[in-house]
Order: C-alpha cells, then sequence, then structure tokens
C-alpha cells in the first residue's frame, strides 16, 4: 500500500513538472518546474530503495541527482540573469534567435 | 617499483603539461615540456626492466565500475616506452622547429597531455581506462591538427580527423558493452581469458567492434582518409601522433586482443584483408602525390597496412617489431621532412630538389630513415618487413603476392621521394641551411635507432613471451641470431630483394619505361583521387548536411515546443515498449 | 497511508509553484516541496539524504531563487501559452498512464538485505558517482562563472587586446607561399 500510494505521488508530480515545461514561458518558472520534476525523481530512487531493501544504494544515486539539480538549478538561474541582461525580458519567446 | 614508474610515465607528461600552462615565458614552457618528457622516458625505459603480468596500480572504484588498473605486462610497457622516448625527442625537436610560433603554451601541453594519455591507454588493465584514454587521444590529436586554427584546412582536417575516430570509438564502445554485458567486468585480462565461453554473437559484435575500432585508429581503409587530411598539423605533431604513437594503438589493440577474437569465424579474415587493402592502396597513393608530408601519410598507412596483414596473418611480433622499427624509422622520415619543410616553406616536392649540398646531415639521416622504409638489408625496417612477408607466406599464398608487389612499389616510391627533395635539379632559389642543434639531436638519436635497434629483437620477442601469457602459442619468438640465420637462408627474403630491386630499377630507368608509365596512368590517377574514398566521404558530409537543411523546418525555436518533442519521444517509446511486452 | 497528507501536499505545492503568478511566490512554493519531499525521504528511513535535501534544496536552491529574483526583478510575464494547454494536459496525460501501466501494481520486496551505512556504500560501492559529483560541482562553479562574467569587463578586455596586437610594421614581411601553406 505505501508502494503503491509513493508511486502515484511520483507520478503525479513529475506529471505537474512536465505539465509546467510544456506550459511555461518564462526561464525562472521554467527552472521551478524542472526542479519539480528533478525531486520527484530523487523521491522515486529513495522510494524504490526502501521497498527493494537497498535503501542505501538508492540513497546515493538519490544525492547524485540532487547534486546534478542543484547545479542544473544554478547553471539556470545564471542563465535567467543573462537573459534578462540581453534581452531585457524573462520570456523565452524572445530567445528564439538561432532560428532567425 | 613498476607502480612508481606507471604512475610516474603518465603523471609526469601530465605534470609537465599543467606546469606548461602555467608558465609565464616561452622559455620556462620549453624547459617544463623537455624535463617532463625526459623524465616519463626514463620512467618508461627503467619499466621495461620491472615488467609484470599482474597489475600493478589499483583504484577500487566500488561494485559497479570494477577496479581501475595499470598493468605493466611487455607490450604495454614497450609501447609505452617508444611513446614517451619517440614524445621526448619530438619535444626536443620542436624546441626549433616551433620557436618564435604564437601560443606555444598550449602547443606543447597538448603534445604533453598526449603523451600521457597514450602511456594511460596501452597499460591500463580495465576496458573503461582504455576506452577513456582512447578518447583522450583522439582529442590531442584532434587539438594538434587544427593548432593553426586560423587556417580553414588545419580546422576541417582536424574536425575530419575527429569524426573518423570517433566512428572507431563507438565501434570500441559497442565492444566493450557487448563484453560488459557477458563477463559483469570491465578487466581487459578476464575478456582474453574467457572469451571462448562467451556466446558467439556477443563475441562476434566486440570482434568487429574492436576492429572497427582499430582500422579508424590506425588510418586503415575504408577510414584511411583523415590522416592525409591530419597532415596539417605542426611536422613535429606528425612525426609522434600520427606515425609513430597513436596510429599505433589500433595495432596495439588487435595485438592485445588477438587470443580472444582468432576463434571467431572470419575475424583474421576480415583483419589480413583491411591490411591487405591498405597497403596496397597506402602505396600506389604515395606513389601519385606531389605532397612530401602527404607521402609521408600515404606510407604511413601502407606500413600499419603490413602490421595489421601480419596480425590476420597470425604473426603477432612479426607486426610488434614492425611496429617498433616503423615507429622509430617513420619518426626520422617525418622529422626530417620538418626539417626540410622548415628551411623551405613549402611542403611542395617539385619545389624542393638538390637539397643534397645544402643539408648534408638532412639527407643522411634521411636516406638512412628511407632505406628502412624500403626493407633494404641491415636497416631495422628489412627484418621485420622479411617476417611479416614470412607469416603471410605460410598463412595464404596469393595474399603473399600482393604484399610483394606492395613491398617493390614501397621501394619505388621511396626512392622517388628521396630522389625529388634531395637531388635531381634545384627548383628553388632559396638559401636552404642544414638542421639545427635541437633538430639534429633529435635525428641524430632516431638514426642510431634505425641502424641499431632491430639488435634487440631477441630480448623483445623474450620480453613479450614471458609476460603475456594469453598469447602463448602465436607469438613465434626466436633469438636475434637465429632470425637472422632464419631471413638469410630463406628463399622468400630473396624474392623479396629481387622485388625491392626491381623498385628501385623501375624507377632510376624510368625515362626509358614510357610505354609502362603510360599504361598505369590511369592507376596513378584513380590513386591521386583516392581511390573514391575522398568521394565517398563528401557525399556523406553532404547527404548528412542536406538531410540537416530539410529537418531544420521542424526547429520553432521555441522552448515550450521542443519540451513538447521529448515528451511526445517519452510516450512513443513507452507505447512501443508496451507494443512489445 | 502515512505518506498520504505529505504528497498530497507535494502534489498541491507544484500546482501553485507552477500557477504561481510571482516568481517569488513560486520559488516559495518550491521550496514547500522540497521540504515535504525530505519529511517523506525522512520517514523511508532515508535520514542522510533527507538533511541533504532539507538543506539544499529547501535551504540553498531557494536563497539563489529569491537572490536572483532580487537581481532582476519580479516581472509577470503575461499572454497565452504558446503551445495549446490542451495538448499539454493530453501529453501529460498519455506519459503518465503509460508509465503507470509499467509500474503498477506495486511489488514491494521488502525482505530487507543487509544494510550498510550509506557512507559505506557511498565510499565503496559507489566512487565513482563521488567523483562525478565533484566534477559536476566544479563544472558548475566554472560555469556560473562564465554567465555571470560582467559584459563590462569583457568589453574592456578586448579593447585591452587590441591595444597589445603589434602594429604591422613589427610583423615579419608576409612570404606569400609561407602564408598559403602552413607547414
Amino acid at each position: 500500500m505505501t508502494g503503491t500510494i509513493l508511486v502515484i505521488g511520483v507520478l503525479a508530480l513529475i506529471g505537474v513538472g512536465l505539465y509546467g515545461m510544456m506550459i511555461l514561458h518564462n526561464v525562472l518558472k521554467l527552472v521551478v518546474a524542472l526542479q519539480i520534476l528533478t525531486k520527484a525523481a530523487a523521491l522515486a530512487l529513495v522510494a524504490a530503495g526502501y521497498m527493494n531493501g537497498q535503501l542505501q544504494l538508492g540513497q546515493s544515486l538519490a544525492l547524485t541527482v540532487i547534486v546534478a539539480d542543484t547545479m542544473v538549478a544554478v547553471v539556470g538561474l545564471a542563465l535567467a540573469v543573462q537573459v534578462r541582461r540581453h534581452f531585457g525580458t524573462l520570456d523565452t519567446r524572445a530567445l528564439s534567435t538561432l532560428k532567425r | 617499483m613498476a607502480g612508481l614508474l606507471v604512475l610516474l610515465t603518465i603523471l609526469a607528461p601530465w605534470g609537465g603539461a599543467a606546469w606548461v600552462m602555467l608558465a609565464r615565458s616561452d622559455q620556462l614552457r620549453q624547459f617544463a615540456a623537455v624535463l617532463s618528457s625526459v623524465i616519463a622516458a626514463c620512467a618508461a625505459l627503467l619499466l621495461l626492466a620491472f615488467t609484470l603480468t599482474t597489475p600493478s596500480v589499483e583504484f577500487a572504484l566500488g561494485g559497479v565500475f570494477g577496479t581501475f588498473t595499470f598493468v605493466p605486462d611487455g607490450l604495454g610497457a614497450f609501447l609505452a616506452a617508444v611513446a614517451t622516448t619517440i614524445g621526448c625527442l619530438t619535444v626536443i625537436f620542436s624546441l626549433d622547429y616551433m620557436r618564435g610560433e604564437h601560443q606555444l603554451g598550449r602547443y606543447y601541453a597538448l603534445v604533453l597531455l598526449f603523451i600521457g594519455a597514450m602511456c594511460g591507454l596501452v597499460l591500463s588493465g580495465s576496458l573503461l581506462l582504455l576506452f577513456i584514454f582512447w578518447e583522450m587521444t583522439a582529442l590531442c590529436s584532434y587539438a594538434l591538427i587544427s593548432f593553426h586554427n586560423d587556417d580553414p584546412k588545419a580546422v576541417a582536417g582536424g574536425i575530419k580527423a575527429l569524426v573518423i575516430t570517433q566512428i572507431g570509438g563507438v565501434g570500441l564502445l559497442v565492444g566493450i558493452l557487448a563484453a560488459y554485458a557477458q563477463l559483469g567486468t570491465l578487466d581487459i585480462s578476464v575478456l582474453i581469458a574467457n572469451a571462448g565461453s562467451l556466446p558467439a554473437d556477443a563475441l562476434t559484435i566486440t570482434a568487429f567492434g574492436f576492429l572497427i575500432a582499430a582500422a579508424a585508429k590506425s588510418a586503415q581503409v575504408p577510414f584511411h582518409t583523415w590522416l592525409p587530411g591530419a597532415m596539417e598539423a605542426p611536422t613535429p605533431v606528425s612525426a609522434l601522433i600520427h606515425a609513430a604513437t597513436m596510429v599505433n594503438a589500433g595495432v596495439y589493440l588487435l595485438a592485445r586482443f588477438y587470443p580472444a577474437f582468432a576463434a571467431v569465424p572470419g575475424w583474421t579474415t576480415a583483419v589480413l584483408i583491411i591490411g591487405l587493402l591498405s597497403a596496397l592502396f597506402g602505396a600506389l597513393m604515395a606513389l601519385s602525390t606531389h605532397d612530401l608530408k602527404r607521402a609521408l601519410a600515404y606510407s604511413t598507412i601502407s606500413q600499419l597496412g603490413f602490421m595489421v596483414y601480419a596480425i590476420g596473418a597470425g604473426g603477432i611480433f612479426a607486426s610488434q617489431f614492425h611496429l617498433l622499427n616503423h615507429a622509430v624509422f617513420k619518426a626520422l622520415l617525418f622529422l626530417g621532412a620538418g626539417a626540410v619543410i622548415h628551411t623551405m616553406g613549402t611542403r611542395d616536392m617539385r619545389r624542393m630538389g638538390g637539397l643534397s649540398r645544402a643539408m648534408p646531415f638532412v639527407r643522411n639521416v634521411f636516406v638512412i630513415g628511407g632505406l628502412a622504409l624500403a626493407g633494404v638489408p641491415f636497416f631495422n625496417g628489412f627484418w621485420s618487413k622479411e617476417l611479416i612477408l614470412e607469416a603471410g607466406l605460410e598463412t595464404a599464398v596469393w595474399s603473399f603476392v600482393i604484399m610483394l608487389f606492395t613491398a617493390g612499389l614501397t621501394a619505388l616510391y621511396t626512392l622517388r621521394m628521396i630522389w625529388l627533395v634531395f637531388f635531381g635539379e634545384a627548383h628553388a632559389a632559396f638559401p636552404a641551411h642544414d638542421a639545427p642543434n635541437a633538430m639534429r639531436i633529435a635525428l641524430g638519436v632516431l638514426a642510431a635507432g634505425v641502424l641499431g635497434i632491430w639488435l634487440l629483437s631477441g630480448a623483445f620477442g623474450h620480453l613479450l613471451e614471458t609476460t603475456l601469457p594469453y598469447h602463448e602459442g602465436v607469438l613465434h619468438v626466436e633469438s636475434t641470431a637465429d632470425m637472422i640465420f632464419a631471413l638469410i637462408t630463406a628463399p622468400a627474403t630473396w624474392l623479396t630483394l629481387a622485388v625491392i630491386g626491381l623498385g628501385f630499377a623501375l624507377w632510376v630507368l624510368r625515362a626509358r619505361l614510357t610505354a609502362l608509365t603510360n599504361a598505369l596512368t590511369p592507376i596513378m590517377r584513380a590513386a591521386a583521387a583516392d581511390f573514391g574514398f575522398e568521394w565517398l566521404n563528401r557525399r556523406i558530409v553532404t547527404t548528412a548536411q542536406s538531410a540537416a537543411v530539410l529537418l531544420r523546418r521542424t526547429q520553432t525555436g521555441q522552448l515550450n515546443w521542443n519540451v513538447v518533442g521529448i515528451v511526445t519521444g517519452l510516450v512513443m517509446v513507452l507505447v512501443v515498449l508496451m507494443v512489445g511486452r | 497511508m502515512e505518506f498520504l497528507p505529505f504528497l498530497l501536499g507535494s502534489v498541491i505545492c507544484g500546482f501553485f509553484a507552477v500557477r504561481a503568478a510571482r516568481l517569488l511566490h513560486a520559488a516559495l512554493w518550491l521550496a514547500g516541496i522540497s521540504v515535504l519531499i525530505a519529511l517523506m525521504m525522512y520517514q523511508l528511513g532515508a535520514w542522510e539524504i533527507a538533511i541533504i535535501e532539507l538543506s539544499v534544496g529547501a535551504g540553498l536552491v531557494t536563497v539563489l531563487f529569491v537572490f536572483a529574483i532580487a537581481v532582476i526583478g519580479d516581472e509577470p510575464i503575461s499572454g497565452r501559452s504558446l503551445t495549446p494547454k490542451l495538448l499539454a494536459a493530453a501529453l501529460v496525460a498519455a506519459a503518465v498512464l503509460l508509465l503507470s501501466f509499467f509500474l503498477f501494481p506495486v511489488e514491494a520486496n521488502s525482505a530487507v538485505s543487509v544494510q550498510s551505512s550509506f557512507a559505506a556504500t557511498l565510499w565503496q560501492d559507489r566512487v565513482l558517482d563521488a567523483l562525478l559529483q565533484v566534477m559536476l560541482i566544479f563544472a558548475g562553479v566554472l560555469g556560473v562563472m562564465g554567465l555571470l562574467d560582467e559584459p563590462k569587463v569583457r568589453a574592456a578586455e578586448e579593447s585591452g587586446l587590441h591595444a597589445e596586437t603589434p602594429a604591422p610594421f613589427d610583423q615579419p614581411a608576409p612570404d606569400s607561399h609561407l602564408e598559403e601553406e602552413r607547414v
């Protein structure tokens, strides 16, 4: 029962994150949506470790996820600062210069 | 002791690279580069006395990735010694050759990084570590080919080399993964020991994946087209990476894993044919080009073809012995060519000629290297080439005939090259001058090597025999005296010598043989066009580019639509998985 | 059952984080998710990672968000999203349904094996991961340094470089074919 609830929760969080990534067009809020996705992944790893009796392995994998996603957040925020500085806006619709 | 030396051979050049990058003046940079490469060379030569069959350095990385080990066995230690010694001579040669260039720090740092990576490649006892070093050498090669990064030809040559060697890298990775999936370990010795117990299809994937990797790295047909383009690199780099060391990594790979793959159906035949075609095509192309460095590059393809052919024919010792000899005489030829190019300012052989009087020292060493390349007796190339042909004769007579023809061609293009550069009539009004001192040191040491290193063949064979437990029965090692006696009494040797003489005679008598030259014109034209491989390369590139232009329409440039694409991909993968269940 | 409130809470927080009009609110809702997930990890017995999640995810990242928002200002972006919301919702539903097809029924294999400690697992079995994390942090720091490089500074450096390039008469006379054929 515990496992079922945890899996449903992880799936719901993944859904929220993906939905946010698809409809948001503010660079900073995209970083927020990405964070929701990766937090779901970390939780999923710990939950999987718990359910299979390999909690420590799950923990060490989740640690990698947390480190990576923190770095992604840091770089994403720095990128947002630069985007704001160069384009005067955080709107991703202004960022399609590669296409032009 | 061995562990310390192993670490020193790898870390001394890398430490030197860091020092070079941090150094403030060019003099300090040169000093750092020479010092660290000399330390590495001494360590690697000492390592030859401390060879082991078991790991000497281990880094435990936990249950998943196994242990990263370095095994200084005979094969690895010998190649590390070749890489560091020729690396050290190249660095010394560069003192004169690169004097006054901009960004010397980048140059020396990359060369030193390469030397360390090459030692790591041949000494590593773990497949994953082997792959990491393999890619590192490819990266250094790319960065050094494009060293003059304001020259579009150099940049294009570098990218071409990188792309083609990456095809090999993918082959290697697939092979490693196929083996790892079955064995559950990345240890090289475990793979060689248990190859027979692997499922046939997994072993076949591994064997041919490694063969693709070796062919791409060693510039064998059909992946050879990057090597001529790599000649845009500074000449010392060509000597080190594209003649003496990195291109040998493929041959090393085949020799190392021969006991594991020899039983795979068709594998030895494929190796034999690839080597044969490369040797033949390389020799023909070397005959057709006017660019001195490209001629040497084609000759490298051809000589590497000899080594690969030897492995296909089962002559592991012959191939490794030729590898050693080729590394020495080809480094000598490249560095000699570098001295010529440095003073002439051109690579076109038609604009050289008559340099014999102006550069007597360079002429002497170049002729020594050339005679070794042609396979003239008592130079080092002669012995190993005869051993290779003997091995070929025992395996397949038809291939022996073609290789014999190639040996004749080798003599022909070597004489042509020497003649065009040093003899004949002078075409340039340049006041050519002989090589400066640092160049002379490097050239002199290599020339001495060409004259004398073959005397060590018995000791070299003994070294391989005692430290390669899995190669028992495939090495066919003899003592130096036995080898000399066997080769001198073998009829095949005299036949080869006659063919080589014929090759020389063809060049001397070329004016009287117009009928023959005319008949050969179409072949020469095909050789100049790279037998269509260059065309094939261009076709692949243009096809990829036009496909990219077509696909460009799918790019909206909007982040949200990109994420929609990603999620759609996820859904499709899940659907496929569901259907397959 | 004891996880239900936390999970519900985190999904609700996620919903508000995505819907929030102001950036600061989105960042705070994100911190809320982090706290709830850390609590869940704690309940599962993963204490070490719970502490790390709490300090890094809820603490450090939130501070960074607030800092970044303070630097660039809270800018409400209006306007419809580019992608149709219905399409997005349909894709998410499809993905989640397909995933649940593979995941359910959940079989807990709670025959607890030998539980070594977290530190032992990390340092004995996953050393390469630890090395990778160090490299990631290093790369992240480098990336941020590159990104936050002030444009003014770079412009000044470039003009400095221009000043240093030698005047034409310092260069040797160009030799035509030396130029065309790099040796």
